[in-house]
């Protein structure tokens, strides 16, 4: 080798070495930067760490929240069961997951005299599941009703108002499912005229199943959060099960002519509730989050939420956000002293989503698999 | 050649071998017990119940998606080989050498871009009020459902294994002795018989590993099937999410992954072994 | 050859086919491209506005800087450590013939040939219980098995090239193994090296399925990807697209550059 060519690779192998090390260093750096911030990590649906929710939190704490978030409540109890403990400071789940997360230890006991439980709607003040006698282990912190969605360009209102419209072949092949049993069986279960439709007995399990699979030719697809958001935006589904205004409430604020409606035959309710994860070193900053997102502040910007927008539990967060976000507040039929969403549930329209009671929730699982496969 | 072990000879043997021992054949190992395991109340417990099996197996709706993967992976496999063909013999045979290696270059490219970002962007063409049905709107016709359908995800499994199948035949179309085709000519071997009878089967090897990784990437590809085809009919890459999503069932998953790999295996035996029949070794 | 076999209309046909291919390969990427600079929230016909509102998304985005921080920390340890190990088969393949040779081989060849969603969820059962997952090594792990096997390619491919009695020329005249390795090998097989390091690092940029299952809160860009396309979907995904896509094209074409001005020099040298 002549001594040129030597000295060239010897600068360009430093050269290397230098970006390599470089490169290598970046990562360390930054966090060194940022060593000042705290950082929080939360398990959350999509969007619940996103600036418009926790740019304020985050700016007044000195905090910088780290999200993962899921496609779905087994895929969280997954990701929880799949990391070190601690992982995970802030656990989002859905109502009927906090008894699991409970029961596999997955969840730290809180403070019931921390939240401000008085604002809430009595309704709300100790919801099931969330409590284990006077011990408390989730917050709630938003709510919305289950129905549905359709297309206004494709159905009228009437139509939609029964489930019935879901076998209309005017959506033969345009028809979507939010890809998840526990929605959209107990739509059928409601469909098919059961009062609680999670707790119903063999010979009605049997009558849901069968309803379920007439539906099956009207299917265009089964989609997940992203699926659903998009093809009903494109008008690709005119209507799908299983969802409601915390999908079709994005769409319709940007312009897009879908809607969601409470059949005759009732709706459901899906509910959010906030918990600390078992061994969280940050579980006082879990915390001072979980009190700032069920403050009525907190609670007026959750219901604007920009990834989907929900129902709040606390009262003093309505007068907040009809204050703030009229618009809003209108269009989410969240003003008091007027007939509003809380009637629904108070006139007994509105049945909680909850985990099937008299079959196990795996023959609700094995049943949709076979729905989806049919 | 020296055969002794050595320190040298360890030291570029034994790395590979160490990790890939640890980190693939253990995991998959891992797979195999994991599938004996029992789950209750969405908590995995180590046990040795053939529940899994046994359940999985007797599932019709297990060996439909089985049935309906394998169709829409040999399909794919089998399409792919056909519309690559024309595509590779024509860089290897009818390009200049400096336009050849542009070719392969740009074909090198898609390996470059996100896949997911690719399936998203068929999204904006396949879609209702899409790109193609908005030019088919401008000529007067009827818009077609393409977005949602076996039509969409088959698109999907093109756009990921069309690059790597026309590269792959490429190779060996350039190896090709071209005084056999000249020969050939000569003879006055048609055009069509040329390729059929002298060419393809001078490639074969090529053209079958080829079709064979179409298969593969296609058969356990969950992208496609989710984001073009609606996730309608479910694969067994749907099913296998499905199931890690549905109450923990991650032993029942175990099982639809190994008789995946299994059926790979096969496959990819009778396909090597295909390649090579009569073949002098 | 002679003209009883050229027709006019065969050979344009031809071309005109490969056009057609490119046009297939490339219209995702090219829609990608237009759509990442088009005011629509929605992607559709006809366009919007020209507009850069995506690329301040998620330029604005700590959450896309942190994904991509990730993601080149990983890629470029994976392709180092790949393209070492993948090397040292090649190598192995090139020069030994050992009993179990052909089960060596399968471990080296096989793991990009099991399904991505497989591997992910046999990777996270696994490395959940050695304590080893939901951090970048994690990643960095389960991208190293499925690389490797690319690098080990490259590299074999190269040294076949290599006339094998080059090697014992070099112990003949006195060099011990470790010198003729570092003096012929190596300088013979660099070419393939650096194409292995780039290729290794591309297949770990692009990987999204094995990263979702492994990767906890150190998500990369590709699983924060998939996240956009699961979440809101979002003209986001094509700016991210396109801004990695310039990125690897611009190092590919580095690279190739660096390549052809080695090979040059090897050759003054050789000719010295």
């Amino acid at each position: 080798m002549t001594r040129s060519n030597l000295l060239k690779t010897g600068l360009s192998r430093r050269t290397l070495l230098a970006t390599g090390a470089a490169s290598l260093a970046t990562p360390m750096l930054s966090t060194r930067v940022f060593a000042a911030t705290e950082e929080l990590t939360m398990l959350a649906w999509y969007g619940h760490a996103e600036p418009d929710m926790v740019a304020e939190f985050e700016a007044e704490n000195n905090v910088k929240f780290k999200p993962k978030y899921y496609t779905g409540g087994d895929n969280m109890l997954g990701l929880i069961s799949q990391s070190p403990v601690g992982t995970y400071d802030v656990i989002l789940s859905d109502a009927e997951y906090v008894q699991q997360l409970n029961a596999a230890g997955y969840i730290e006991e809180l403070d019931p005299s921390d939240y401000a439980f008085d604002e809430f709607f009595p309704e709300f003040q100790k919801f099931p599941g969330h409590w284990d006698g006077d011990k408390l282990y989730s917050v709630i912190t938003r709510f919305g009703f289950l129905g549905v969605a359709y297309n206004t360009e494709a159905l009228t209102e009437a139509e939609a108002s029964s489930y019935d419209v879901f076998w209309n072949e005017k959506i033969t092949g345009k028809l979507g499912h939010f890809d998840w049993h526990l929605p959209n069986l107990g739509q059928m279960s409601l469909a098919n005229g059961n009062p609680s439709p999670y707790d119903i007995d063999a010979v009605a399990w049997e009558a849901v199943k069968e309803k379920t699979m007439s539906l099956r030719p009207q299917v265009g697809g089964f989609f997940d959060y992203g699926g659903t958001f998009s093809s009903l935006e494109n008008g690709q589904m005119l209507a799908f099960g299983g969802i409601g205004d915390w999908i079709t409430g994005v769409l319709e604020k940007n312009g897009a002519s879908v809607r969601s409606v409470i059949p005759e035959q009732g709706g459901l309710q899906w509910t959010e509730s906030f918990s600390i994860g078992k061994g969280s070193a940050k579980a006082e900053l879990a915390k001072k989050w979980i009190q700032y997102v069920t403050s009525a502040k907190g609670q007026a910007k959750s219901a604007d939420m920009a990834a989907y927008p929900a129902l709040i539990p606390n009262q003093k967060g309505w007068e907040v956000l009809a204050q703030d976000k009229p618009e809003e507040a209108k269009r989410q039929n969240m003003l008091l002293g007027q007939s509003n969403v809380m009637d629904m549930i108070r006139d007994g329209r509105i049945q909680y989503r909850q985990l099937p009671i008299q079959q196990s929730l795996e023959d609700w699982n094995d049943f949709w698999s076979e729905y989806k496969g049919a | 050649m020296r055969k002794r072990i050595t320190l040298y000879s360890l030291t570029f043997s034994l790395p590979l071998l160490l990790w890939q021992l640890v980190f693939f054949v253990f995991p998959l190992a891992f797979l195999v017990a994991l599938s004996f395991w029992t789950v209750k109340n969405f908590r995995m417990e180590p046990a040795f119940d053939t529940i899994n099996w046994v359940t999985m197996y007797g599932r019709s709706v297990f060996w439909q998606s089985y049935g309906l993967t394998l169709a829409l992976a040999a399909g794919a496999s089998v399409l792919t080989s056909i519309l690559a063909f024309p595509c590779s013999f024509a860089i290897a045979f009818k390009l200049t050498p400096k336009m050849r290696q542009l070719a392969i270059f740009m074909m090198v490219i898609p390996f470059f871009t996100s896949y997911l970002v690719r399936v998203y962007s068929w999204q904006i063409f396949l879609s209702d009020n899409g790109i193609i049905n908005g030019l088919l709107g401008l000529t007067g016709l009827e818009p077609i459902g393409m977005l949602n359908t076996v039509f969409a995800t088959m698109i999907g499994y093109l756009t990921l294994c069309f690059p790597l199948v026309v590269l792959l035949q490429l190779f060996s179309l350039m190896f090709i002795d071209r005084t056999l085709i000249e020969a050939a000519h000569n003879l006055r071997c048609g055009r069509l018989r040329t390729v059929f009878e002298v060419v393809i089967p001078s490639a074969r090897v090529g053209l079958v590993v080829a079709a064979l990784f179409a298969f593969i990437l296609s058969f356990g590809d969950f992208v496609s099937p989710v984001y073009l085809g609606g996730g309608d009919p479910t694969t067994l890459s749907i099913l296998i999410t499905d199931t890690t999503k549905s109450g923990q069932q991650w032993p029942r998953a175990a099982v639809i992954a190994l008789t995946m790999i299994g059926t790979l295996l096969a496959v990819a035996f009778a396909a090597i072994s295909f390649a090579y029949k009569g073949r002098g070794k | 050859m002679n003209n009883f076999n050229r027709s006019k209309f065969v050979e344009f046909g031809l071309r005109f086919y490969i056009l057609l291919s490119f046009g297939f390969v490339f219209a995702p990427i090219a829609a990608s491209f237009v759509f990442s600079f088009n005011s629509d929230r929605f992607p559709s016909i006809p366009l919007g506005s020209f507009s850069t509102e995506w690329y301040q998304a998620v330029a604005t985005d700590p959450l896309v800087w942190d994904g991509l921080r990730n993601t080149l920390f990983v890629g470029f340890i994976v392709s180092v450590v790949s393209t070492i190990l993948g090397f040292g088969a090649a190598y192995t393949d090139f020069r030994y013939r050992f009993f179990g040779k052909s089960v060596y081989m399968a471990l080296a060849l096989l793991p990009p040939t099991i399904p991505v969603v497989i591997m992910g969820l046999a990777m996270l059962a696994y490395l959940s219980r050695i304590n080893l997952s939901g951090q970048s090594i994690s990643v960095i792990i389960s991208h190293i098995v499925i690389c490797s096997p690319f690098a080990m390619a490259i590299t074999r491919l190269r040294l076949s090239q290599m006339d094998p009695d080059l090697e014992a020329a070099a112990w003949n005249l006195g060099a011990s193994e470790w010198a003729a390795m570092r003096y012929v090998i190596v300088p013979f097989a660099l070419p393939a090296i650096f194409g292995a390091l780039f290729i290794t690092m591309a297949v770990s940029f692009d990987e999204f399925a094995i990263s979702w299952f492994v990767s906890g809160l150190n998500e990369t860009l590709p699983v924060k990807v998939l996240g956009f396309l699961q979440g809101q979907v979002s003209p986001r995904i094509n700016a991210i697209g396109t801004f990695v896509f310039v990125t690897s094209m611009t190092l590919v074409i580095i690279a190739q550059i660096l390549l052809t001005r080695q090979m040059r020099d090897t050759n003054i040298v050789a000719k010295d």
